[in-house]
């Protein structure tokens, strides 16, 4: 079984749009010896691929028409800076990018910004399912404390201990505690163990 | 009538940890240019304006500087480790001068302004770690010299080994030209791990061979050592404790080719009968006949003109047949396996069936296979990657 080195970047496909063409050359060698299949855009053009990869010129922000925006937002984008300036900064700001790359190109740089942006846009969505995750526990806390209340009175219990109770019950069932309690408020009692 | 010069410069360390190197490498450039001018074929003469950055890393950006500057030269062959590449990238980037780099490197660098003629990271740490994973074992201790080339090496091996259910049982580091290797080598034989890999360079290296024979001798182990580096001159410096070290390299002294056999000779008329050519020096020598057919071709010395005439241009060297492939300026070369003998020289085990492109971002590489069996990294695609050299 073969599977290429976690730092190779063989077989990606990435979306290009350069004005400069001697830019767009030296991104076009790069992305050769690299492996990378490199398809060329402006934002005259409907995107009409899922890339791996944008790399974005900021001549060409703002990107007027949302649906570009939402298409690029799928995956990590490269900025390609021409200047500094804050207002130039702020428009790239609008791509999120996961990496940037400053004009006039080298060959120097490019991979460089290539494994960062792939790094970043995978930890990015690993935190994006993180806070999703943390805001579902969150909404289920008032459930949660709903259900502790009601195994209190009912047992006559302190707090700890009911949640200590819910926590048992909940491992024995292989469920979550919000889950469980969901079904504690819903059924007005702790529920027994299928089987 | 007088032929017109080139001036070109040549930049190599005369002393410090890798005097050794930097005086090897600047002997085989010295042969190749005496060659060219005193070769009809060629319609100019080569002008060398040596300069000694002594091993100090910021020197080689002062001389690369003075070079450009003050002797106006275009193409500059030299450096040797990374570090002092690194250096003198800016330069030749900003002013578009070409640097003719002769020394195998890590890879992971394509500049328009470097003809990398050494080995790239294919060619010689895959060859050598996926043969040692085949034939010898799956754990291997590393030592190594602090810096990007040892980092690096030592990532692929990892790389490597991991996707063979194998281990890294260490990664020992010591600062360029560091002595004290005791304390590893007392490791060493603590843990008697089943292979060495060295990259450590220079007078670090000589003093481990040694430090490591002697303690491996005493306690009775037999432990092989792997190097990417080791030469024949380094073999001479060493003493017997090189014997039995496996070396992964583009070129041996004991290479059976009717032009490695005149190259020697050439040498051992000029240099003396005892000394031997390094590999990094063979590839100076090589850089230095690759910059000369690329200037005849182009008939200008105008680096665009230059590097298009360099490009794919094959040329029979002492190690073989090479050119420089157009589409990231590293050397197509064939890779070999070789073992160190108590002569000195390197009995050579293994050879590539045809030179093989240079994949200088491994690309290519996919871990859990391995090129013994996998044609597709070589030229020829038919071609088994590796044969056995009697």
């Amino acid at each position: 079984m073969s599977r290429p080195s976690s730092f190779s970047l063989r077989g990606r496909k990435a979306l290009v749009a350069i004005k400069d063409e001697r830019d767009a050359t030296i991104v076009r060698r790069q992305f050769e010896r690299l492996g990378i299949e490199g398809v060329a855009w402006t934002p005259a053009e409907p995107v009409g691929f899922t890339p791996d990869l944008s790399l974005i010129d900021d001549e060409f922000l703002p990107l007027l028409q949302p649906a570009q925006r939402a298409s690029l937002a799928r995956s990590p984008v490269i900025a390609l800076l021409g200047t500094e300036t804050p207002s130039r900064l702020k428009l790239v700001f609008e791509l999120d990018p996961a990496s940037f790359l400053i004009k006039p190109l080298r060959s120097a740089g490019i991979y460089a910004a290539l494994v960062m942006a792939f790094e970043r846009s995978e930890r990015t969505s690993e935190l994006k399912q993180q806070i999703l995750k943390l805001e579902h526990r969150l909404k289920s806390r008032r459930v949660v404390l709903a259900a502790v209340l009601q195994v209190m009175h009912l047992h006559a219990l302190a707090e700890p201990a009911a949640f200590a109770l819910i926590r048992k019950a909940a491992m024995e069932q292989r469920k979550t505690i919000e889950e469980l309690s969901a079904e504690i408020t819903a059924k007005g009692m702790l529920p027994r163990a299928a089987g | 009538m007088t032929k017109p010069s080139v001036p070109v410069g040549i930049i190599c360390s005369q002393s410090g940890p890798y005097q050794a190197m930097g005086r090897e490498i600047l002997k085989s450039a010295m042969m190749a240019v005496d060659e060219i001018n005193n070769h009809a074929e060629f319609e100019f003469a080569i002008a060398p304006h040596i300069r000694d950055p002594r091993g100090i890393v910021s020197e080689y950006h002062t001389v690369c500087d003075d070079l450009i500057r003050n002797v106006g030269v275009k193409h500059i062959i030299g450096c040797y480790t990374s570090a002092s590449r690194k250096q003198v990238l800016p330069i030749v980037e900003r002013t578009d001068r070409l640097l003719w780099y002769p020394a195998r490197y890590e890879g992971f660098e394509c500049s328009d302004n470097v003809m990398y003629v050494g080995a790239s990271p294919n060619h010689n740490v895959l060859p050598l770690v996926r043969y040692v994973l085949d034939n010898l074992s799956r754990e291997i201790f590393c030592v190594g010299s602090n810096y990007v080339w040892t980092w690096e090496t030592n990532r692929v091996t990892r790389e490597l080994v991991s996707a063979a259910d194998g281990h890294i049982l260490a990664e020992r580091l010591l600062e360029l030209g560091e002595s004290a290797v005791g304390h590893i080598v007392e490791e060493i034989v603590r843990r008697k791990p089943p292979i060495v890999f060295n990259t450590l360079v220079g007078s670090s290296s000589y003093d481990f061979i040694r430090a490591f024979h002697a303690g491996t001798k005493a306690a009775g182990l037999q432990i092989p050592m792997l190097s990417c580096s080791l030469c024949e001159p380094e073999l001479a410096i060493v003493g017997p404790a090189s014997a039995g070290c496996i070396t992964s390299s583009a070129y041996f002294e004991s290479i059976r080719l009717p032009e490695n056999r005149a190259f020697v000779a050439r040498w051992k008329a000029r240099y003396g009968e005892e000394s031997s050519p390094s590999v990094d020096g063979q590839s100076a020598y090589v850089a230095v006949y690759l910059l000369a057919r690329a200037l005849q071709r182009a008939a200008t010395s105008d680096i665009a003109e230059v590097r298009r005439a360099a490009a794919g241009y094959r040329y029979n060297s002492p190690q073989g047949p090479v050119w420089i492939d157009g589409g990231n300026n590293h050397c197509v070369l064939t890779p070999r396996l070789a073992v160190s003998n108590p002569q000195g020289q390197f009995d050579i085990f293994w050879e590539a069936d045809a030179p093989v492109k240079p994949d200088p971002y491994l690309t290519q590489l996919d871990v859990a296979v391995s090129p013994l069996r996998d044609a597709s990294a070589g030229v020829l695609p038919n071609a088994p990657h590796l044969r056995v050299v009697k």
